[in-house]
């Protein structure tokens, strides 16, 4: 009933300061909630963004099964270059050498360079400092902290395996969290030619992982249905196929877990909030038979008296809703800000809330308050008229 | 004339733990439409008790009562809350408004329990509270009114559904002399304007208003003289 709403907004209105603890009690709740789940969306956008950036969407990778870090896998390169679709793959492929340099000599990461390398891996953060590319046989580029530590410049000569390379380039230093191209340490790695690598240490190509990049026009279900089975076919079993898409999907998975767990917990302090709603509205009944016995005097029904108090905590809870949802996007919007900053996530990193959120939480905000006003306002509406109007 | 009310045989016991308390040990009355009743009598003789019961407010522990030859006292509470809010108007010693409405809103709140539409409510309250002399005041709120006002309001609140009875509970305990005999000079233009009114009360002064007064004692009621 429209008059009875009104009522309750008039009521809620003029009720003291308690009913507006109460509804920051709800909005605190609902503030968690809506901020974390922004930040949740919004992280979800960005690293979305970021693996289309790397990989795009022509790219597939054949990585180790499973989770195990390290674990390496057996590629017949030849085999999946020929497969129909395939643009290229390259290997990541990197070995323990003997190196010895002019000064000191130890057992460091060489990894086997390819130049479309850095056309894929757009993480790779390959920029010289000194020198020049690697084009030829017998040529090395040294990781900035590797050439520190060795002591060598361009043009010295290393030993590798007891053959000679010559210096012809050094690093950049790699910035801070990208010295890492999953398994690589940019910096600490001496990089020759991928067939070298292959002539120093004989036997089938052993990769960390390998990157395929398509021909525009293939089928990437395709082509990848063909890899897998080029896997199986030359043994190497505990390797998979995964594509941008799986990525993806893979990201969102683990997202939506820690964001459910998060948003479970600041629910928590929502649940904190309508236990709040119900003791105010408890006290309000109490605080209020004298009025309820004059409503029903009047002609009220149970269930009028029964609707006017559930609107009354709905309106605390809705009320609560509203000013949380704009508290939480905007602490969603400057912690995202601050985070995009010190990550220096390219594109940024923006709180991103949906329409459903948004209708979400209010819908949600308002329900918590109306059942927690539930048992309240039936005990309100049961009241005897009698009992409630000799109530002092 | 066509009886209103009337009360057949009507107990009230109330239960205070272990201990059976009788307000009303067998009351027949009967309210003629019309009737302008006093009922007197000291405290905890039952005349509040009498009153909740002519008001459809309590039932009674045995006996019975009829509204227009009707009997009631086995109607559900959702029905008895219809009928009081249609036919009976309450006025009570502490007023009763709600603090947080203006007197408008007090004047309009049993037409909103009847499901009145807004337009209609607030004409049917605006010349009330111009009946009562607050034509003025409307959206004053109860705090900001004099006690006198207050039962104005009150009284304004019992007259919005057009009832037939008019329940008045010690209407002028609260007041000083002035605004208790406006008060009863009131009720008593109502009652001359055709509602029934019956006039709780333990002053004779205000009881002779009325042009029949009862006495009660111990839960009885006796005819004056």
């Amino acid at each position: 009933m429209k008059d009875l709403f009104w009522l309750a907004v008039r009521n809620v209105l003029h009720r003291r300061v308690r009913s507006w603890l109460t509804v920051i009690g709800i909005l605190i709740g609902t503030a968690a909630v809506v901020g974390l789940i922004s930040i949740g969306q919004g992280l979800q956008v960005s690293i979305t963004r970021q693996v289309e950036r790397i990989m795009g969407y022509n790219t597939l990778l054949i990585t180790p099964r499973g989770p195990g870090y390290g674990a390496k896998i057996q590629l017949d390169l030849p085999r999946l270059r020929a497969v129909e679709g395939v643009a290229g793959v390259v290997a990541v492929r990197s070995e323990t050498a003997y190196v010895e340099g002019p000064t000191r000599s130890g057992f460091l990461p060489l990894v086997g360079y390819d130049p479309l390398m850095r056309e894929f891996v757009a993480q790779l953060s390959w920029e010289l400092a000194q020198g020049e590319e690697l084009t030829a046989p017998g040529q090395v580029v040294l990781g900035a902290e590797v050439s520190e530590q060795l002591g060598v410049q361009v043009g010295d000569t290393l030993l590798i395996e007891d053959r000679p390379f010559q210096v012809v380039g050094i690093l950049a230093p790699a910035p801070r969290r990208q010295g890492m191209a999953r398994g690589v340490p940019i910096s600490d790695s001496l990089f020759v030619l991928y067939s070298d690598l292959a002539q120093l240490f004989p036997g089938p190509d052993v990769a960390a992982y390998a990157i395929v990049k398509l021909s525009p026009q293939a089928d990437v279900v395709e082509v990848q249905t063909q890899l897998e089975r080029v896997l199986v076919e030359s043994g190497t079993l505990d390797a998979e196929v995964i594509g941008f898409q799986e990525i993806t999907d893979r990201i969102r998975t683990v997202l939506g877990g820690v964001q459910a767990f998060l948003a479970g917990i600041a629910g928590i302090s929502l649940l904190v909030g309508g236990i709040g709603v119900m003791n105010t509205m408890y006290t309000a009944v109490l605080e209020r038979t004298r009025e309820i016995g004059v409503m029903k005097a009047v002609g009220a029904k149970g269930w009028q008296v029964l609707l006017l108090f559930l609107y009354e905590a709905g309106l605390m809870g809705l009320g609560g809703g509203l000013l949380g949802l704009g508290v939480g996007l905007g602490l969603a919007h400057g912690a995202a800000t601050i985070v995009g900053k010190l990550f220096q996530l390219e594109g940024g990193l923006s709180a991103a809330a949906g329409p459903g959120l948004i209708v979400g939480a209010l819908g949600f905000s308002f329900l918590v308050g109306a059942i927690s006003g539930l048992l309240p306002a039936w005990r309100a509406a049961r009241l005897p008229p009698v009992e409630a109007l000799r109530y002092e | 004339m066509s009886t209103l009310v009337s009360l057949e045989g009507v107990t009230k016991v109330y239960r205070l733990g272990q201990v059976e308390v009788p307000a009303l040990r067998g009351v027949d009355l009967s309210l003629e439409a019309g009737d302008f009743l006093a009922l007197m009598g000291p405290s905890g003789s039952g005349k509040s008790t009498l009153l909740h019961i002519l008001g459809l407010l309590d039932r009674p522990t045995s006996g019975r009562v009829l509204w227009q030859g009707e009997d009631v006292s086995g109607l559900r509470p959702g029905r008895l809350a219809e009928l009081r809010g249609r036919a009976i108007g309450f006025v009570f010693q502490t007023f009763n408004l709600v603090p947080t409405l203006s007197a408008q809103h007090n004047v309009e709140l049993p037409l909103l329990f009847q499901g009145v539409r807004g337009k209609e409510r607030r004409r049917r309250a605006q010349e009330l509270l111009e009946q009562v002399g607050l034509g003025a005041r409307r959206r004053h709120r109860p705090a900001q009114l004099s006690g006198g006002e207050r039962q104005r309001v009150a009284i304004a609140r019992a007259l919005a559904a057009d009832p037939q009875l008019i329940l008045a509970d010690e209407p002028t305990g609260n007041l000083d002399s002035v605004s208790g005999s406006e008060i009863l000079e009131l009720l008593a233009g109502l009652n001359r304007g055709g509602k029934t009114v019956v006039l709780v009360t333990h002053d004779p002064e205000a009881a002779s208003t009325a042009r029949w007064v009862l006495r009660m004692r111990d839960g009885r009621v006796w005819e004056e003289g």
